[in-house]
């Protein structure tokens, strides 16, 4: 690639590439002509900026906005693909591709509203919003999330000083996670997640807040998971760390899929498709993050 | 099927997706689960539910000085007001033998399911992250919100108990004493839990659904207050008998009867059987129906 559009990592940073030649396993994720709308309360579109409308008029349509204001958002629009075992799949696209929604609805946290999704045991996806539970404490997190992946009591006090180490958090986690920062937020939901080997781990930019050396260990752990015959979903706008991480890219446009195939192919497509976007000049802010 | 080194192309039909998810094990996801299976996950993911409600108790008050002392001391406080209002000023026990001890136990109990109806509408929506973020049967999230209100409920009946004890000694009190019954307090608490969680049940999933309704129920609950005798005995005020029997013998009139049936000695409230089998009647039947009607909206939770 030639222009550098990544700004949150220095390509040196980043550890060895997957390695993409390891054969692939049984599907893993089958996912046929996927569908998802979801609804927003209150964000019906501003009414133009009109400086000529009389004050009556400007006061309905600012009424519309805060009443009876539902907004129906299709955002993943007939989406199909077969995911193997041992796999890892960067998801790419510009804002509001619908990316997330996508990995929401694969792991069963969205219900899709046409099309069906099959997975292989319980997927396990790391948001944007880390904590689970922002009033509790890192404590009480480790010991929900545990829970509901299906570790017991037990196995989870086990494997505690293991996660709090792995998460590099020390005593905060005693803390609510409410007063965590959010590198360290991400690297607990991290730690928990993968706790016990998910068949299924969905990452949603969720490494983009960790520093060198815990993206290092979050890697190595990922790249275990992979070897465990696992596999693993990995959203992020940052184009290198796609293709470190990847051996396979998918590229959403507005809720469908335009391309699919080996990562450095599909990387260098959109790349050339960001430039392009960039030089035209249109909408470049979005699309180079 | 064995090791390929390219993936497999999308399936073109939905056949062919779920004959591939077939071979390869997989199982379908965004579907609702059959009760049976429902049933089952729910209670073998029981503890999550305890960890979860126990984690909301010590949250609650963990921002104040007095911090758990504050569970104790908010049904007090607001018994105080009720048992000053209404019963001193307004003088609406008159009549009973214990006109105090009549309020603090309506007060009480009916805190408890009123908390518990409001906290089971929100349930779904304030836990939202945990939602979006990891799987479980979500009937666990109105389970472990009622469960929490149990949680405070429990030190509460010491005060209420106790709040009992100390108004007898009053002179104009007529008062039994400590006896065998006040061990009824336990199933009465029981029916009155499960009446509650399936009363959350069926709020969780409206609520969900239609938001607004949330800001109706505080209405619902203060009308629900006054038609079942909280804070004035039923049978002095309402003189129509059919009226009157509805309001008696509607689910948390019952429950509030069973409470006094426990623990006061008043000549218009004595031990009835009845009572009790409308009591565990009612308490089964909603925990049963608001079960299966939050698991018919499973699949749908979460989106939006």
């Amino acid at each position: 690639m030639s222009e550098d559009i990544d700004f949150e990592i220095d390509a040196e940073d980043l550890p060895d590439r997957a390695d993409g030649t390891a054969q692939l396993g049984e599907p893993s994720v089958v996912v046929h002509d996927l569908h998802v709308t979801y609804r927003v309360f209150g964000s019906k579109r501003r009414p133009l900026p009109v400086g000529k409308q009389s004050r009556l008029r400007r006061f309905l349509a600012k009424g519309r906005t805060y009443a009876g204001a539902v907004t129906e958002v299709h955002a993943v629009r007939g989406v199909s693909f077969v995911a193997h075992h041992g796999e890892s799949i960067g998801i790419i696209g510009t804002n509001g591709s619908g990316k997330s929604t996508l990995l929401r609805a694969v792991a069963g946290l969205h219900p899709p509203t046409q099309g069906s999704v099959y997975i292989s045991g319980v997927p396990s996806l790391l948001g944007v919003n880390a904590a689970l539970v922002k009033q509790l404490s890192g404590e009480r997190n480790i010991m929900l999330g545990g829970l509901a992946l299906g570790l017991s009591k037990a196995e989870i006090e086990e494997r505690f000083d293991e996660i709090v180490d792995f998460a590099g958090i020390g005593d905060a986690v005693q803390l609510p996670m409410s007063a965590y920062s959010s590198g360290m937020a991400a690297r607990l939901r991290f730690a928990i997640s993968t706790a016990a080997v998910p068949d299924v781990l969905m990452i949603d930019e969720a490494l983009a807040t960790g520093d060198a050396a815990f993206r290092k260990r979050s890697k190595a752990r990922i790249e275990e998971i992979r070897h465990a015959a696992g596999t693993v979903f990995f959203v992020s706008h940052s184009l290198a760390s796609v293709r470190a991480m990847c051996t396979r890219a998918i590229w959403l446009d507005r809720g469908v899929i335009r391309a699919d195939g080996p990562v450095d192919e599909i990387a260098d497509m959109y790349a050339q498709y960001v430039k392009e976007l960039h030089s035209a000049g249109k909408d470049d802010r979005d699309a180079a993050q | 099927m064995t090791t390929t080194s390219a993936p497999l192309p999308p399936p073109e039909s939905p056949e062919a997706a779920a004959a591939l998810a077939e071979a390869s094990g997989l199982r379908q996801v965004g579907v609702r689960p059959t009760l049976r299976e429902y049933v089952k996950e729910t209670w073998r993911r029981r503890e999550f539910a305890q960890t979860l409600a126990r984690s909301t108790v010590f949250a609650e008050n963990q921002n104040t000085y007095l911090g758990q002392l504050w569970a104790v001391l908010t049904p007090a406080m607001n018994a105080f007001v009720y048992v000053l209002i209404f019963g001193v000023i307004l003088q609406l026990t008159r009549g009973q033998n214990n006109g105090i001890g009549f309020i603090i136990v309506g007060v009480f109990m009916y805190r408890f399911f009123s908390e518990s109806a409001t906290g089971g509408a929100k349930s779904v929506q304030k836990n939202l992250n945990l939602v979006r973020a990891l799987h479980f049967p979500r009937s666990l999230l109105p389970i472990a919100t009622v469960l929490a209100n149990l949680g405070s409920l429990v030190p509460a009946l010491f005060v209420m108990c106790g709040a009992v004890l100390v108004s007898a000694l009053l002179p104009s009190v007529k008062f039994g004493g400590v006896d065998w019954e006040w061990l009824l307090l336990v199933p009465a608490v029981l029916f009155i839990y499960l009446f509650s969680t399936g009363v959350a049940f069926m709020l969780a999933r409206v609520v969900e659904r239609v938001p607004d309704l949330g800001n109706l129920l505080p209405f619902v609950l203060r009308v629900l207050m006054y038609m079942s005798g909280v804070i004035f005995p039923i049978d002095r005020y309402i003189h129509d008998p059919a009226l009157a029997a509805i309001m008696s013998y509607q689910p948390v009139a019952v429950y509030l009867n069973l409470a006094r049936q426990a623990l006061l000695d008043e000549p218009n409230i004595p031990l009835d059987p009845a009572m009790w089998a409308w009591g565990a009647g009612w308490g089964v039947l909603f925990f049963v129906v608001g079960f299966v009607f939050f698991w018919r909206a499973e699949a749908r939770y979460g989106r939006e």
